[in-house]
């Protein structure tokens, strides 16, 4: 057990459910809605990733690409079954939370039946090449999940920076009130934000999968773990998912080197508890620089 | 001043009839159980500036949700520039308005809708929602700056950090900003010390209308006097005839 492996560790990790956390987060604010079939659209990329490289070319970014693509495409499909036709309806939030499940449940078990309960693998992304930097060795695949993923987000956050579709998500985010008063339609962008926060979520799906396998329930667990670092970061922030990221991976790290990765879950909602019961709001609570409206 | 001669309110003006901006008829909404406005009917004219007053809780913001489809229930036709955008419906508030500001309306709602972590300059783009409008934003937003010339030094800041004159120019100017045809402004001078109200009701009435109309709903009857074309009482969720601002105060009842 070395430092270097500690830390290199804690950065993949951080990074592939800073990923998975942003995504819920954004979800949450602009749409309120809970995403629960988040683990659904994981499987569900993993599988088109893998069907990807099965039947047209085991290229690595190419399987990447398609991983993306089939996670905003899952996305796309929970909106329009899970949000659409219940956004305007009473009791929402409660509302969303069982339909997202529902659709969680009943995908995960039509994932079983159609793909069998055996776990498939990808091809290797990043090749089998590896860097070794005064002493530590960093693998490809830790290399490639570190610069994907902050290459996807930073896209993703400059597009919502920059853009007017942007624009619209962060207003909506900020206040749905307001946003549908200067005319911004909330069923529009909602396919937005769900093609989107799916595409992260196919991402995460795709750079999971060279560590572990795709199964029809292998969305469960990443899902827990995104939408409790969402939670902790203060849902709404963006940067506030990143630093619970970063936290939270670290801790998942050094309790896989010190007491078994098998305790992970214990360690990290007690962390969690810890943080939210100091910060009510989560981490966002401490970098807010704008006063409440 | 402007006493009650023509009754705009049953549509037909005395002097020549110009296009209609609005025109609603039979609308009533409210939110859940609860009815608050009644059977209204209302005729807002291109070019005019009309002043809807009344106490606290009358209606007068409701019927600014009501004409954007933003209140819980509503039924009767709201016509605007002669479209069709009322419709009888119990849920969903808030689907239909991004059509409705495509046709036309601008609302500036009461107590600032803000978004508290965009810039003013961001905010003011948010405003631009038709096609037009974005492509044209940076000679809207130097317009903006125009009427309210302390915008100018806080383009970058958030909102959120403003204090309340300041926001509740970035919640007009944001109003403005769009491409529209009928402008509801919601109690531009609630919360606002008199001085500063005063300033936000001055650069309303200076903003150039053209074509279009604008509607402001006020409790300050005092601040419209003699500055609007037609003073409107309002109470209990019904329109109570034209009035001048001081028969307005009385709740003065037309036949």
């Amino acid at each position: 057990m070395d430092i270097w492996f500690l830390v290199s560790n804690t950065i993949v990790l951080a990074c592939i459910y800073g990923t998975l956390a942003i995504g819920i987060s954004i979800t949450w604010s602009s749409l309120g809605l809970l995403n629960l079939s988040y683990g659904f659209i994981f499987a569900f990329a993993g599988y088109g990733a893998w069907l990807f490289a099965q039947h047209v070319s085991p290229f690595g970014p190419a399987v990447l690409v398609a991983g993306i693509l089939s996670g905003a495409l899952g996305g796309v499909i929970i909106c329009a079954l899970g949000f659409i036709p219940i956004h305007d309806k009473p009791n929402f939030t409660i509302r969303g939370l069982i339909a997202t499940l529902a659709i969680n449940l009943i995908g995960t078990q039509f994932l079983l039946w159609w793909f069998g309960p055996r776990s498939k693998s990808l091809p290797e992304i990043f090749g089998d090449w590896s860097v070794s930097l005064s002493g530590a060795v960093f693998s490809a695949d830790k290399v490639g999940n570190v610069v994907t993923s902050i290459l996807m987000l930073t896209v993703v956050l400059r597009w919502m920076q920059s853009s007017r579709r942007g624009l619209e998500i962060r207003a909506m985010m900020m206040n749905p009130h307001a946003a549908s008063i200067v005319g911004i339609g909330v069923r529009r962008t909602s396919f937005y934000v769900m093609g989107i926060t799916g595409g992260l979520a196919g991402l995460a799906a795709v750079l999971l999968s060279q560590t572990y396998y795709i199964s029809p329930f292998g969305g469960l667990m990443p899902m827990i773990k995104g939408v409790s670092i969402a939670l902790c970061g203060g849902l709404g922030s963006v940067r506030g998912a990143v630093i619970a990221a970063v936290l939270l991976g670290l801790n998942e790290a050094l309790t896989g080197v010190s007491i078994g990765g098998r305790y992970v879950l214990i360690t990290q909602f007690t962390v969690i508890i810890a943080i939210l019961l100091v910060r009510p709001r989560g981490i966002a609570g401490l970098l807010d620089r704008a006063r409440e409206a | 001043m402007n006493i009650a001669v023509n009754n705009g309110l049953s549509g037909g003006p005395a002097h020549q009839p110009r296009r209609e901006v609005l025109n609603v008829k039979g609308l009533s909404a409210g939110y859940g159980p609860i009815r608050v406005i009644h059977d209204l009917d209302l005729v807002v004219e291109c070019g005019e500036r009309i002043g809807i007053v009344g106490l606290n809780g009358h209606g007068k913001s409701t019927l600014f949700y009501a004409i954007a489809g933003l209140t819980g229930w509503q039924r009767g036709s709201i016509k605007l520039n002669g479209k069709e955008v009322g419709r009888t419906r119990s849920q969903g508030p808030g689907r239909y308005t991004h059509e409705i500001v495509r046709a036309g309306l601008a609302l500036i709602p009461q107590g600032d809708e803000i978004f508290h972590g965009l810039t003013v300059e961001e905010h003011l783009d948010s405003g631009a929602y038709t096609a037009t409008a974005w492509r044209d934003r940076a000679t809207r937003k130097l317009r903006i700056l125009e009427i309210f010339p302390p915008l100018r030094k806080l383009m970058n800041v958030p909102v959120g950090r403003l204090s309340g004159g300041e926001r509740r120019m970035v919640s007009i100017g944001r109003g403005l900003m769009a491409d529209a045809s009928l402008f509801l402004v919601d109690e531009p001078s609630l919360g606002l010390a008199p001085k500063i109200g005063k300033s936000v009701i001055n650069a309303l009435m200076d903003v150039k209308l053209g074509d279009a109309a604008m509607v402001i709903a006020e409790q300050n009857v005092a601040l419209l006097e003699g500055r609007v074309d037609r003073v409107i009482g309002m109470h209990v969720g019904k329109l109570k005839g034209e009035a001048s601002a001081a028969l307005a105060l009385q709740v003065h009842r037309k036949a």
